[in-house]
């Protein structure tokens, strides 16, 4: 029996560099949620609630990153946020930051990728609320910002959370801006799906690879399943209809 | 008192409405689709109007001239909306506390317990608005507006989602709300039944134009009112004496000058003048005095004016200080050769005649 048992724990248990990948992953993605949380929310109130000249200009620069091969996303914010870059030869001579080659580089790469998933859910679950609701609020002496936080934003609260559950998962898989925009460096932004890629080019390493397609395919289930039992719980709180 | 002068052009719909306001409840009649809900939508702020003015108890509201446009959050003006429009989220509690705790303490006219107690709403307390039936939420969300202290209840048909036993639950809610509480109403409805319960003083709102403005008997025979007013359910309102009541038989003798009306029993004084209300379409006509018959209501009067709505015929009759309109249909009144002029009865089953000794005489 325990001929059986040692063998298995031994496949199951993490070398360090495995358990810092992903930690590492761990980290981005939850960064990676946590800052795009409130632009997230405003860029989705400003589509489904409001016009405004160049919106299907916004609209479409918000979802680029779906439709565009991720390498291209990760080169732009290299050029633009790259030592050599716009904006990021401005932030090392000023502030001495560089973000390029980080793991701060690799939360924006999966910001941006995850941007557009969190923004589509949310602005969806913004517009489903029933406007009737947000007067009556009015109507009562809550001033619109009141409103938002009190009606709106309550009430669309299971779109959003779908939404940063997806930008969280999309994090956790990010691949292709990442090593444009960050490299793969070991313990700074070498993330899981990097180090599966780095096994796969290590003749040999097959089986460790395939450890890690195992956890990350675990995690992205156990994500997925999360995100369905919280839209549920939280569609039952905030009760089905508008009140009628 | 509330100073109404509306114009907004949406569409092909034009509505234009100008008027003043004075009495504490006012009913807002007019079929569906006249721009009821559009003109107290502009009231409240929810839908600007292109040109005009509103002006609240020496307050101006709303003035394109001068550029004022208070917003809506901030013209304490309390709406009752017919699809309730209760939080979902929230508790019944905190649906009532949403507008209670925005309001400043020394603005608080009423109380959350008085409310509460009002409207017996306080074993919901704790549920959810989805828990609720029909009834119980617009309960719930006229205190929830009343709670804000509003300056003006607006009520859009607040009663217009629920059957018609429900409608009898509310009504005397509404009516302890007029009763007890000084908060002038502006009530929407449809049905002239609802609307004379809590008043008799009416606007008539047809195809964007407000038709008229007054009292009821004052209104009602206005031309284009009666005719507009019948396809919705024409009603009779007639102002008489309690005179005797039989408990025996279990009805109340009442005096309309020197006619005796029937209606069944109702728990009012002797001498107190009480309004009574009949629907058009149970007046029946007669030339003379029938004898062996159950109806036993047989007004006499005189035959003032006969007008065709289609193949239906409304004759209003003077019975003495006030017209009673009877709707009959054209083949009737030919075969009875009934002309202004002429001299005939009213006939109306006790039965169908509504007093409850409730309706409205303010």
């Amino acid at each position: 029996m325990t001929d059986f048992i040692s063998p298995l724990i031994t496949a199951l248990t993490l070398s360090p560099a495995e358990m810092q990948a992903l930690l590492l992953s761990a980290k981005v993605a939850v960064f990676c949620t946590l800052i795009i949380c409130i632009p997230g929310v405003a860029v989705a109130w400003l589509l489904a609630k409001k016009s405004f000249l160049g919106k299907s200009l916004l609209d479409g620069l918000v979802h680029l990153p779906l439709v565009l091969p991720p390498v291209i996303p990760g080169f732009l914010l290299l050029l633009l946020l790259g030592n050599q870059g716009l904006i990021g030869k401005w932030l090392q001579t000023t502030f001495g930051i560089s973000v390029a080659f980080t793991w701060v580089g690799a939360v924006l790469a999966s910001a941006v990728m995850g941007f557009p998933l969190m923004v589509r859910s949310s602005r969806l679950a913004i517009s489903q609320v029933d406007t009737g609701l947000e007067a009556a609020a009015q109507s009562l002496g809550a001033h619109p910002l009141r409103v938002f936080f009190t009606v709106t934003l309550p009430l669309a609260m299971p779109g959003i959370v779908t939404g940063l559950i997806l930008a969280f998962s999309r994090s956790l898989g990010e691949f292709g801006a990442t090593i444009t925009f960050v490299g793969n460096i070991e313990g700074e932004t070498r993330t899981l799906p990097l180090a599966i890629y780095t096994y796969t080019q290590l003749p040999g390493s097959d089986a460790i690879a395939m450890r890690l397609v195992i956890i990350s395919m675990t995690i992205a289930l156990g994500a997925l399943m999360l995100s369905e039992i919280l839209e549920r719980r939280a569609t039952k709180r905030i009760g089905r209809g508008n009140g009628l | 008192m509330i100073d109404i002068d509306f114009q907004r052009t949406q569409g092909t719909f034009n509505l234009q409405a100008k008027c003043i306001v004075d009495s504490p409840v006012v009913g807002l009649f007019g079929p569906s689709g006249a721009g009821k809900s559009t003109l107290l939508g502009m009231i409240a702020g929810l839908v600007k109007p292109n040109a005009g003015h509103l002006i609240l108890d020496g307050e101006c509201l709303f003035d394109i001239k001068r550029g004022i446009d208070i917003p809506l959050h901030q013209r304490r003006i309390g709406t009752v909306f017919q699809d309730s429009r209760l939080f979902p989220h929230l508790s019944v509690r905190d649906n009532l506390n949403y507008g209670f705790n925005l309001v400043p303490q020394k603005n608080r006219r009423l109380g959350f317990s008085q409310v509460v107690e009002l409207l017996d709403i306080g074993q919901l307390l704790t549920q959810k608005p989805q828990q609720l039936s029909g009834g119980e939420k617009q309960r719930v969300t006229l205190g929830r507006a009343l709670l804000t202290s509003p300056r003006l209840l607006l009520l859009d048909e607040p009663l217009a989602s629920l059957d018609v036993r429900l409608k009898q639950q509310i009504l005397p809610f509404l009516r302890r709300v007029k009763d007890e509480i000084n908060i002038p109403m502006i009530y929407v409805s449809h049905a002239i039944d609802e609307i004379l319960y809590l008043t008799s003083q009416l606007m008539i709102v047809d195809e964007g134009k407000l038709l008229a403005n007054g009292k009821f008997n004052d209104i009602i025979y206005q031309p284009g009112v009666l005719a507009m007013a019948s396809f919705l359910g024409l009603e009779n309102v007639i102002c008489a004496a309690v005179f005797r009541h039989d408990q025996e038989y279990a009805y109340t003798e009442l005096k309309h000058g020197e006619q005796i009306i029937v209606i069944p029993l109702i728990a009012k004084d002797v001498g107190e003048t009480v309004t009574i209300v009949i629907a058009a379409s149970n007046v029946a006509l007669s030339l003379s005095v029938i004898e062996n018959v159950t109806i036993q209501n047989q007004l006499q009067g005189v035959v003032k004016e006969i007008k065709h709505i289609g193949y239906r015929v409304l004759v209003t009759v003077d019975i003495g200080d006030c017209l009673i309109v009877a709707e009959v249909t054209a083949k009737a009144l030919h075969s009875l050769a009934i002309a202004i002029g002429g001299t005939l009865y009213c006939l109306m089953k006790a039965q169908a005649i509504r007093a409850h000794g409730l309706i409205a005489s303010g």
